[in-house]
């Protein structure tokens, strides 16, 4: 079976090849320019799409977009310092679900994209972002 | 995005139909217009609605063989469909798989309630061809069964607990049940009914855009249950299915399945049962899982290499 082989090459290749890369998360992503180009337009595309936009509308979105670029900007190993509130309190009382945080999601994978950002380099991002999925969905 | 693949696939899809509808059986027409309802129900926007498709896409696993979600061979922990903790998804499936001597197919019916319970329905048919003659039970005889299918989900988020190494872990169980009790018997098969349980992790790992997931099953089925199950001397045995995915996007994942099976029958050796897959979903609704397979001996007929390809469709 040909593709079988193909297929576990990929995935033994996936683990030691790739890994070896030497380039953080952070430089992967494009560094600060990019990663605030990448909010932004997350945040635009939020706005357009009803499932979430009645979350942000009183938002300054200048500001989140800042406050996004510098949390990931930190979480991905660059030289930056989030200086926003914990995820849990920015989202308290926002009574978000899975789907709203998925739609989110959605709208990030979408910008990435638009970056040429890789797939295997989002789901690094997405690894790290994941996990806030427990403070920031309240039911 | 999604109106434009829309109709791009509107275009493509009275061609695609016919081509697969002459190699699927009549069964496929059940499913046309199971797919062109699932076309036409309007996506629904509203986060909050019953049947709004709240999970990301493709973590809702394909149907497997049995019918639960999982990928071609194995179950996954996964619950299907796209409900979230205040959704549900129903999916439709039709599978067929083009083997040395055989032809097997599986049509059916899933539904994932609250991502947290999953009830499936599978209607499973063998065709002998030509080696139903060899076999002496008549060219083209044909086997089938019936699976009915419950799993639930006990702990853990294969998708968000990216930071911790515990998996999604569901239990499950199959009915399932031999249209063909007379001949199942002569065969060999102590039973014409039978359950399996089951217990399944799966952990998705976004840092290497992997999917795993392996499950243990006390099953006594004959070929997937398709020949009986158990036999005069043998019972229930735990077997396992390993499944390890790759994420090339969120719409391509692609993979290899093992699974061990029983080998009750003393007329016929049965072997595990191997794959690799491509899955591509088109959408939410809509996803497209292509694969070769190796099945081991069958019924004295010796290695069961094929094609697998499933079509499922869901809202
Ligand atoms: C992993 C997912 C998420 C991350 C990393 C994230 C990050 C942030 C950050 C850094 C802030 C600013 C906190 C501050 O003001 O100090 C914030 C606020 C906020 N987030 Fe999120 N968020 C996430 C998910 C969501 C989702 C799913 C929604 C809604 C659909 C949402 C809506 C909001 C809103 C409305 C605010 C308040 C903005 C304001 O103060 O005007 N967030 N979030």
């Amino acid at each position: 079976m040909r593709i079988l082989k193909v297929i576990i090459s990929a995935l033994i290749f996936n683990f030691f090849a790739l890994n070896a890369n030497a380039q953080s998360l952070y430089e992967k992503l494009g560094e600060n320019p990019k990663i605030h180009k990448i909010m932004v337009r997350t945040l635009e595309l939020s706005m357009e799409d009803e499932r979430i936009a009645f979350t942000l509308e009183r938002s300054d979105l200048d500001r989140l977009a800042q406050l996004l670029t510098d949390q990931t900007c930190e979480l991905t190993g660059g030289p930056c310092k989030y200086e926003g509130v914990d995820m849990k309190k920015a989202h308290v009382g926002l009574g978000l679900t899975t789907g709203h945080f998925n739609a989110l999601v959605e709208h990030l994978q979408q910008a990435m994209r638009e970056e040429n950002i890789s797939n295997r380099t989002q789901n690094q991002l997405l690894a790290l972002f994941a996990p806030m999925h427990r403070d920031v969905v309240e039911k | 995005m999604d109106e434009l693949l829309r109709s791009l696939f509107e275009k493509k899809y009275k061609r695609l139909v016919c081509i697969i509808r002459s190699v699927i059986s009549v069964h496929f027409n059940c499913l046309k217009f199971v797919m062109l309802g699932v076309m036409s129900f309007p996506t629904a926007v509203n986060a909050e609605g019953l049947f709004s498709q709240g999970k990301l896409i493709a973590t809702g696993g394909v149907s497997q063989v049995e019918g639960a979600g999982g990928s071609g061979l194995t179950t996954w922990a996964l619950i299907t469909g796209y409900g979230t903790n205040k959704g549900m998804g129903v999916n439709a499936h039709h599978t067929a798989v083009w083997l040395s001597d055989f032809t097997l197919q599986s049509s059916g019916l899933s539904v994932g309630l609250f991502d947290r319970v999953e009830l499936s329905f599978a209607h499973q048919w063998f065709d002998t061809g030509e080696a139903g003659a060899r076999l002496g039970i008549g060219e083209g005889f044909t086997f089938d069964q019936d699976i009915i299918g419950a799993k639930v989900r006990l702990i853990g988020a294969a998708v968000y607990d990216q930071d911790k190494w515990l998996p999604q872990i569901a239990i499950g169980a199959n009915y399932k049940r031999s249209g063909d009790k007379a001949l199942v018997a002569a065969l060999g098969a102590a039973n014409t009914d039978s359950f399996d349980y089951y217990v399944s992790a799966t952990k998705v790992i976004l840092d290497q855009s992997l999917i795993l997931s392996a499950t243990a099953r006390l099953t006594e089925a004959n070929q997937f249950g398709l020949l009986g199950y158990g036999s005069a001397t043998s019972t229930h045995t735990l077997h396992g299915e390993f499944s390890a995915a790759y994420m090339f996007t969120p719409k391509l994942v692609a993979g290899i399945d093992y699974r061990t099976k029983p080998d009750n029958l003393a007329f016929a050796e049965e072997q595990d049962a191997k794959a690799a897959y491509v899955a591509y979903f088109f959408n939410k609704n809509l996803s497209l899982t292509l694969a070769g397979v190796d099945l081991g001996t069958i019924a004295l007929q010796g290695k069961q290499r094929g094609f697998y390809a499933s079509l499922q469709a869901g809202f």
